[in-house]
């Protein structure tokens, strides 16, 4: 899969690219408008990560050339305006996704992988890890051909440790997958605890045990 | 105003003094006058004119070399007997030398007549004084008014202001009065500044919470990084896990105060009819959700209470009045929710706040020691009242904090 990220921070540009490179992308990243559209005019990619706020144009007029040009890339705006009239006008200049900083990593993968699956996979929307297999189109689980019955918030967490396997993924970046914006202010996340719990318990009587880890109280991780 | 009674009383009495003195002084230069002209005639006539003419004059031969109250006006009274009464006169005795012989000669002058000319006169002053008071209150009224009327109206302007509403505040510079157009004046210039200064701090900190969101996405996506290297120790571990539960306080911090400023700046103007009831039953059970000791919940949620306003700000303004009611509880705790068509009331028990209850609603006012709170859930809830003139309340007592919404 192939990455274009527009990001003027490079300390961030870096960090996006570091954090997909492990995810086996195969990543580019640039700081401004013109070198944007000299790598699009001369590359295809899978997917572009887009801010808005460029030294040299506005991540806007890059959504527009891309549409004029019919290129087909799925894009992902991150911005630090977070009102909705923003994100309307994003997704109105044909973006497909808008993610407001300071964003997680891991949201920002789940996100990306969500988008790519919409737009080049059809529907084969299935995410497995050892005998666990995750139907995102149908929303059910099963663990060696045994249906695994979870919950909303239960599937949404399994899912997005799915689309972030083997790394380490915050209790707030959960919290805030989960809940949204909801998640704020919130004095604890018990409750990240509680169903990473309840989750661990429902895949280990249907034989999937030893998938998912606490790392030292920071966050989660599933690996085999 | 108040004196001006006393000062017309003053005069009247003063008026009145005069009145009686030049009386007085008029009635012996009569009197005197009278003598005179008695005596020129009984000189004239050789003594043989009439001796003694009631209430007129009365002329005695007299040996002795001196008589009372000689040269000085006196009071008496006489005798009529066709009226039957008394009637009050002034006399004057003088002596007078005429062929070796003294005589004296006392005149008379009546002193009803004058002394009811001095009341007439007197009545006459108090109703022109009245007159005249009435006259001066009325005009002074009305002049006033007319005066001052530049004066109330800015007045009135001044107290209908409001700072987060009306930036476009001006007054009238033509009042037709050259003091109230300079107090005009100055107080446009005034709130002028005050309406940049408070401009330019909202623009501040709305720029600041801006500008803050890149580098808090940096530390952030770092962090993340970080706790994915290989071979992390629980020691960095831990120390991470505190870096991570810092940064995100301090993004959901400026997260609402972006969301604070913006409210201010009224960037949420669409308004649609909300359904209370609902959303309010929808985010109560999406906390039960959250909260594994969820405090006991006594819910009377009417149906169907509807409110005017923009969706999002009444999401926000529900979820931060429970969440606090869930946050500052007891263990084992309780929560009261009372929703009506014209208002919300949620109780919780807690330990009592510390600090003023008015201040509750101010930015970064904390109730208790709870680290993992901003301080800025009720000064949203407080912000999201002004927007729709709800009025919104708090106070505690026997253990209960209630806070109480009144839709406008």
């Amino acid at each position: 899969m192939k990455l274009l990220v527009v990001e003027d921070e490079p300390s961030l540009l870096q960090s996006i690219l570091e954090y997909f490179i492990q995810e086996d992308f195969l990543c580019e990243g640039v700081a401004g408008y013109s070198d944007a559209i000299g790598r699009i005019d001369a590359f295809d990619y899978d997917c572009i990560i887009l801010d808005i706020n460029l030294p040299d144009g506005s991540g806007l007029q890059l959504l527009q050339y891309l549409r004029q040009y019919k290129k087909e890339e799925g894009v992902v705006i991150i911005s630090a305006r977070d009102s909705l009239d923003d994100k309307i006008t994003g997704l109105n200049f044909g973006a497909d996704d808008y993610l407001t900083k300071p964003f997680h990593l891991s949201e920002l993968n789940a996100r990306v992988k969500a988008l790519i699956r919409r737009k080049y996979a059809q529907g084969a929307s299935v995410l497995e890890a050892g005998n666990l297999r995750l139907d995102l189109a149908s929303r059910s689980v099963s663990c060696s051909n045994q249906v695994v019955s979870l919950t909303k918030n239960e599937f949404d967490l399994l899912a997005y440790l799915l689309n972030n396997k083997n790394r380490v993924v915050s209790k707030q970046a959960i919290a805030e997958h989960i809940y949204g914006q909801q998640a704020d202010n919130m004095p604890s996340f018990d409750f990240v605890y509680s169903q990473i719990k309840n989750l661990k318990r429902k895949l280990k009587e249907k034989g999937s045990d030893d998938l998912l880890h606490s790392v030292y109280g920071l966050g989660y991780k599933l690996s085999l | 105003m108040v004196w001006l009674p006393v000062v017309l009383l003053a005069c009247s009495i003063v008026f009145y003094v005069l009145m009686r003195m030049q009386a007085h002084h008029m009635q012996e230069k009569q009197l005197l006058l009278k003598q005179e002209n008695t005596w020129n005639a009984f000189l004239g006539k050789n003594g043989q004119i009439e001796r003694n003419i009631s209430g007129e004059y009365s002329i005695r031969q007299t040996d002795l070399a001196a008589i009372n109250n000689e040269n000085a006006v006196r009071d008496t009274a006489i005798y009529y007997a066709e009226k039957k009464k008394l009637l009050p006169f002034q006399l004057l005795s003088s002596r007078y030398q005429w062929n070796h012989q003294t005589y004296v000669l006392t005149t008379y002058v009546s002193s009803t007549e004058i002394s009811h000319l001095i009341i007439k006169v007197f009545l006459t002053e108090i109703c022109i004084l009245l007159l005249l008071l009435i006259a001066i209150v009325f005009l002074n009224r009305k002049n006033s008014g007319r005066l001052w009327n530049p004066f109330f109206s800015t007045m009135q302007k001044i107290q209908e202001y409001d700072i987060t509403r009306n930036p476009g505040f001006s007054l009238p510079a033509e009042t037709g009065i050259t003091e109230f157009n300079a107090l005009n004046q100055s107080l446009t210039g005034l709130i002028s500044n005050v309406n940049s200064a408070y401009h330019h701090q909202k623009q501040f900190v709305e720029n600041a919470s801006h500008e803050m969101q890149t580098p808090l996405a940096i530390i952030r996506s770092k962090l993340e990084l970080l706790i994915n290297q290989p071979n992390l120790t629980e020691k960095a571990a831990a120390l991470l896990g505190d870096i991570t539960e810092a940064n995100d306080r301090l993004s959901q911090m400026n997260r609402t105060l972006l969301l604070l400023a913006k409210i201010e700046n009224n960037q949420f103007p669409s308004v649609e009819a909300v359904n209370v009831s609902q959303l309010l039953l929808q985010l109560l059970h999406n906390f039960k959700d959250h909260y594994e000791a969820f405090p006991e919940l006594n819910c009377d949620i009417a149906e169907g209470v509807m409110v005017h306003a923009n969706l999002s700000l009444i999401e926000i303004l529900l979820a931060n009045l429970t969440r606090n009611a869930i946050v500052h509880n007891l263990p084992g705790g309780k929560i009261n929710i009372k929703l009506t068509a014209s208002g919300l009331i949620m109780e919780n028990t807690g330990l009592p706040a510390e600090g003023n209850p008015e201040e509750m609603f101010e930015r970064f006012r904390k109730g208790s020691h709870q680290s993992r709170t901003t301080g800025l859930g009720l000064a949203l809830v407080k912000q999201i009242g002004n927007v729709y003139h709800y009025h919104i309340s708090y106070q505690y007592s026997n253990g209960w904090h209630r806070v109480a919404v009144v839709f406008g």
